[in-house]
């Protein structure tokens, strides 16, 4: 235990070293967070729309009144209309001021799924509405929305990289401290399954299941598939290590004490992986990412009213979209961030945990 | 001008006789002379976007728009329908007859037509078309099904080298419209027919010299997934006027682009001369239109339907012998009042404002409002009132008992139905999404699911595994060749589709229309029965319509005699159209 404490803290020491990867871990734990607190952080919940807003842009915050008077920051309501070239025109409505508000009301919602809450942490008095960065074509509120979609895109990484990560030490473990016969087969089977593009097996898994589902179902669903197309290639290191190390001493001096097969491969063999694995788990996050956000983008991944960076991002399909109310490629940036942070923490956690960059 | 002289000459050398030679020099004085006086309206180019490749360049076996685009240039049939008027106006007839009876009708045909190869086109061509190839067994063809009039074949007899008569088994109101059918050339297809190899002649393969047809334009050129290039016909038979041979331009281009911002950006870099907009296209291209030359013209509203359709499908699936859908949902599904409550929860206008930048209408008729004569604006229209929604499902039974915020109906169940729709189209996923939320606000569970359009097909037209569909159907200006949808035994009458009898006394009574009217010749009678069949549907709501989009299309400011329209588009009148200095 104490030894492997310490090694926790030299890796962790090492990992300091590394700034990119300390501004990434930040950066990440941020948006865990807000996943978490997501309810508490919105002004409005993700179906919340208005259709009169449509594409309205991100709400000016002011400081300073049209007398020109310093007051606490508040926003003006907007009105919208269609100029000669049918462009959306958005006027502030200098009318009446409604100042921005601390744990301000809004829909009831559960929080952290125990106990009912009215309060958000900022946000306006009805009719005006606060949109922090803009909304997309129905009036929903882009910032909460990409919160709310936080919850969906971070964790779909974390749950299919685990499962498929345990898919691929299993039977990475086992066709490596077997070998023969069973090995053989293992590996013809990885082989065949990665043998498939990845984006067309994600495209016929999906075809495969039924329709009608639920978005919870749908969730689990896409997890399913991401971790069923990224096993293999981890179970094929796995093998190669677990075949390396079984003939080092200290396993064969577990079999000649009679410890059962599963516990060599559970104690002895798997954990030395760990550091592999950990790395690569890092390096593999993004990759779901990116997958569900395809599958969403394609309309085949988590339905709308559900945001997820993916299918909010299908709304920055179209040029004009983009042109006119540039705010909706905003999920793409989170996208990239996520992504990069991933890699860049990986990145500095190979330095930290591989021995053989250690001095 | 004189490039065309030139291959009147190399062709003249193919003929021996004398006798084309003397027509070969009629035609170069009538041709030629007066064309000096408009000469500056000849040559030019018009470059247009194709969404897709053509899978073949065969009129008889195209299916797809992406064939039938490049085919319609090339080949004529015995008639045509103005693009600008709508009106039957002869092709490659010149004049046409009917007997008392309305069941024999004579067509006289043009003398002055000859094949791209020079061949001389006569009654044959017509004969071998519909006895050899639209009623061979052995083609697949949709023209058969037009043709096939209660199950019988239309007879057709040469009755000299200019004139085919046309004998019906029975009355056959738009007749006329469908003699449109493409007429190919016996001379060269004749053998491919003979052979059995009919099925794949013409294929996208072939060399673009083998193409033959009659066509204001021929195939020139075509390099699969970049370009189709069709080339002026100096032959082609139509005069202007003033007597000049058309068509004035020298070459019509499509480049293929697979996705419609590249045709977007392509239009305003001024690489194409034409691009069919969206109404969220206009914020970015009105601006434009002066500094890149164009014009935007809004022609109204657009030909085809968009609807939500529920599967009222009472049949067993022959495989699993289970019903296609369960009892409950079948219960709402056929329940008028339901589909009532659906039609007041469509938020037409918002739907109109966000996805079409408001340029649209809000359909009530199964008949667009551009098909002119048959449609009938007196129909029972649906208002977006979430109120009265409920209202109506609160008479008809629908309520929420458990206070779960979901209605129930009369056995408790609650009101749950998946929707479907074609993943690849943006504006009906967004439609369907705005949907969903309102009836979701009216105690409505809606799970909406887009598929991929095949596998949409697939579900609405064998497997019948659906719940509710947002789907569109092209449309035209006779209702008549809506048949296949609204007659209770067509395969495509969605809802219940392919009744041995029709179930419910509406149905019956649109089976009669649609019976009594194709044997109407008057035209005022007709209109009177398609009227009705209009109101009915709109009672019965068998199709719950929402939006109509206006068709817009902008067109570089170079070309001339340009009559757009919603029918046909920006350049029906292909041969007129000229290029302005």
């Amino acid at each position: 235990m104490r030894k492997s404490r310490s090694q926790f803290r030299l890796a962790l020491s090492h990992l300091k070293r590394s700034r990119a990867s300390m501004i990434s871990l930040f950066i990440l734990l941020v948006l865990y967070a807000a996943a978490i607190f997501t309810d508490f952080i919105v002004p409005y919940a993700y179906d919340d729309e208005e259709r009169l807003f449509s594409y309205a842009p991100p709400s000016r915050v002011h400081f300073f009144d049209d007398a020109g008077k310093l007051r606490p920051p508040f926003i003006y309501a907007k009105t919208i209309e269609l100029d000669e070239y049918r462009r959306r025109v958005y006027r502030e409505d200098k009318e009446k001021i409604y100042p921005l508000k601390f744990f301000a009301k809004r829909e009831k919602y559960k929080f952290l799924f125990l106990f009912g809450f009215d309060r958000c942490l900022l946000g306006v008095d009805k009719p005006a509405r606060i949109y922090l960065w803009g909304a997309d074509s129905r009036g929903r509120d882009i910032f909460s929305r990409l919160i709310y979609g936080s919850r969906i895109s971070l964790t779909i990484g974390l749950i299919g990289v685990s499962i498929s990560f345990l898919i691929g030490l299993i039977i990475g473990g086992i066709s490596g401290f077997y070998g023969g016969g069973l090995d053989n087969f293992l590996m013809r089977l990885t082989e065949m399954v990665m043998m498939i593009p990845t984006f067309y097996l994600m495209l016929s898994l999906r075809a495969a299941f039924p329709p009608g589902l639920s978005s919870a179902h749908v969730y689990l669903m896409v997890v399913f598939i991401l971790s069923f197309v990224g096993w293999p290639g981890l179970a094929r290191v796995i093998r190669g290590m677990s075949l390396s190390l079984r003939e080092r001493e200290y396993v064969l001096a577990a079999k000649t004490l009679g410890v059962s097969d599963i516990k060599i491969i559970l104690r002895h063999i798997l954990p030395h992986c760990s550091s592999y694995a950990i790395i690569n788990a890092a390096l593999a996050i993004p990759a779901y990412i990116l997958g569900e956000t395809a599958l969403s983008l394609l309309g085949l991944g988590i339905q709308d009213p559900m945001p997820s960076w993916g299918n909010m991002l299908s709304e920055a399909m179209n040029i004009v979209q983009i042109r006119f109310y540039p705010w909706v490629l905003l999920p793409g940036l989170f996208i990239f961030a996520v992504v990069m942070a991933f890699n860049l923490l990986a990145d500095g956690l190979r330095d930290a945990l591989d021995p053989l960059f250690k001095k | 001008m004189l490039r065309f002289s030139l291959r009147q000459n190399n062709k003249d050398s193919n003929l021996s006789r004398l006798f084309p030679a003397l027509i070969f020099f009629l035609a170069f004085f009538c041709g030629f002379r007066p064309g000096f006086s408009a000469d500056t309206k000849y040559g030019g180019e018009l470059i247009l976007a194709a969404t897709s490749d053509p899978r073949s360049f065969n009129p008889i076996l195209a299916k797809e728009t992406s064939t039938t685009s490049i085919t319609q240039i090339i080949f004529e049939g015995l008639t045509r329908t103005n693009g600008l008027t709508l009106a039957v106006e002869p092709a490659l007839a010149l004049s046409w007859s009917v007997d008392k009876s309305g069941l024999v009708w004579d067509f006289k045909l043009r003398r002055d037509v000859v094949w791209f190869d020079g061949e001389r086109f006569s009654a044959d061509d017509v004969i071998f078309t519909f006895n050899k190839l639209i009623y061979n067994d052995d083609i697949p063809n949709s023209a058969r099904d037009i043709f096939s009039i209660e199950g019988q074949p239309v007879k057709v007899q040469k009755i000299d080298e200019f004139h085919v008569r046309f004998i019906l088994p029975k009355k056959f109101a738009p007749f006329l419209r469908a003699m449109s059918t493409e007429i190919l050339p016996k001379h060269i297809l004749e053998s491919s027919v003979e052979n059995g190899k009919f099925n794949f002649t013409w294929g996208a393969d072939s060399k673009p010299s083998e193409i033959i047809g009659t066509g204001p334009f021929m195939l020139s050129q075509y390099i699969p997934g970049e370009r189709i290039v069709l080339r002026r016909n100096p032959d082609y038979y139509r005069r202007d006027k003033n007597g000049n041979n058309l068509p004035y331009m020298e070459k019509i281009i499509f480049i293929i682009l697979g996705n419609q911002d590249t045709a977007l950006l392509k239009f305003l870099d001024g690489e194409i001369d034409y691009y069919s907009l969206r109404g969220t296209d206009y914020p970015l291209l009105k601006p434009k239109e002066k500094e890149r030359d164009f014009t935007i013209y809004n022609t109204g509203p657009a030909f085809g339907s968009n609807f939500i359709v529920f599967n009222q499908n009472s049949g067993l699936n022959p495989r699993s012998n289970k019903p296609y859908i369960n009892a409950n949902k079948l219960g709402w599904f056929k329940d008028v009042n339901f589909r009532k409550a659906i039609a007041h929860s469509i938020d037409k206008e918002m739907i109109i404002q966000i996805l079409m930048n408001g340029f649209g209408i809000a359909q009530d008729s199964a008949m667009s409002p551009s098909a002119g004569f048959f449609y009938n604006p007196d129909v029972e229209a649906y208002d977006y009132d979430l109120d009265k929604a409920r209202d109506i499902l609160d008479e008809s039974g629908y309520k929420d008992i458990d206070g779960d915020g979901l209605l129930e109906d009369e056995n408790g169940k609650d009101i749950e139905f998946s929707l479907y729709t074609s993943a690849q189209d943006n504006q009906r996923i967004q439609m369907a999404a705005i949907i969903s939320n309102d009836l979701s606000r009216i105690g409505i569970k809606v799970n909406f699911l887009p598929l991929e359009f095949n596998n949409l097909v697939q579900r609405l037209t064998s497997t019948f595994d659906w719940d509710a569909m947002i789907i569109g159907l092209t449309g035209g200006i006779e209702p008549h060749f809506g048949r296949n949808v609204w007659a209770s035994s067509g395969r495509l009458h969605m809802w219940n589709p392919e009744q041995l009898s029709p179930q419910t006394s509406w149905e019956r009574r649109i089976d009669e229309i649609f019976d009594l009217a194709v044997q109407e010749l008057d035209e005022k009678n007709r209109k009177s029965l398609y009227d009705e069949w209009q109101v009915i549907v709109s009672k019965e709501l068998p199709l719950i319509y929402t939006v109509l989009s206006d068709s817009m299309f902008a067109v570089r400011n170079k070309f001339g005699n340009l009559k757009l329209s919603s029918f046909g588009g920006a350049f029906h009148n292909l041969e007129e159209i000229y290029i302005k200095n």
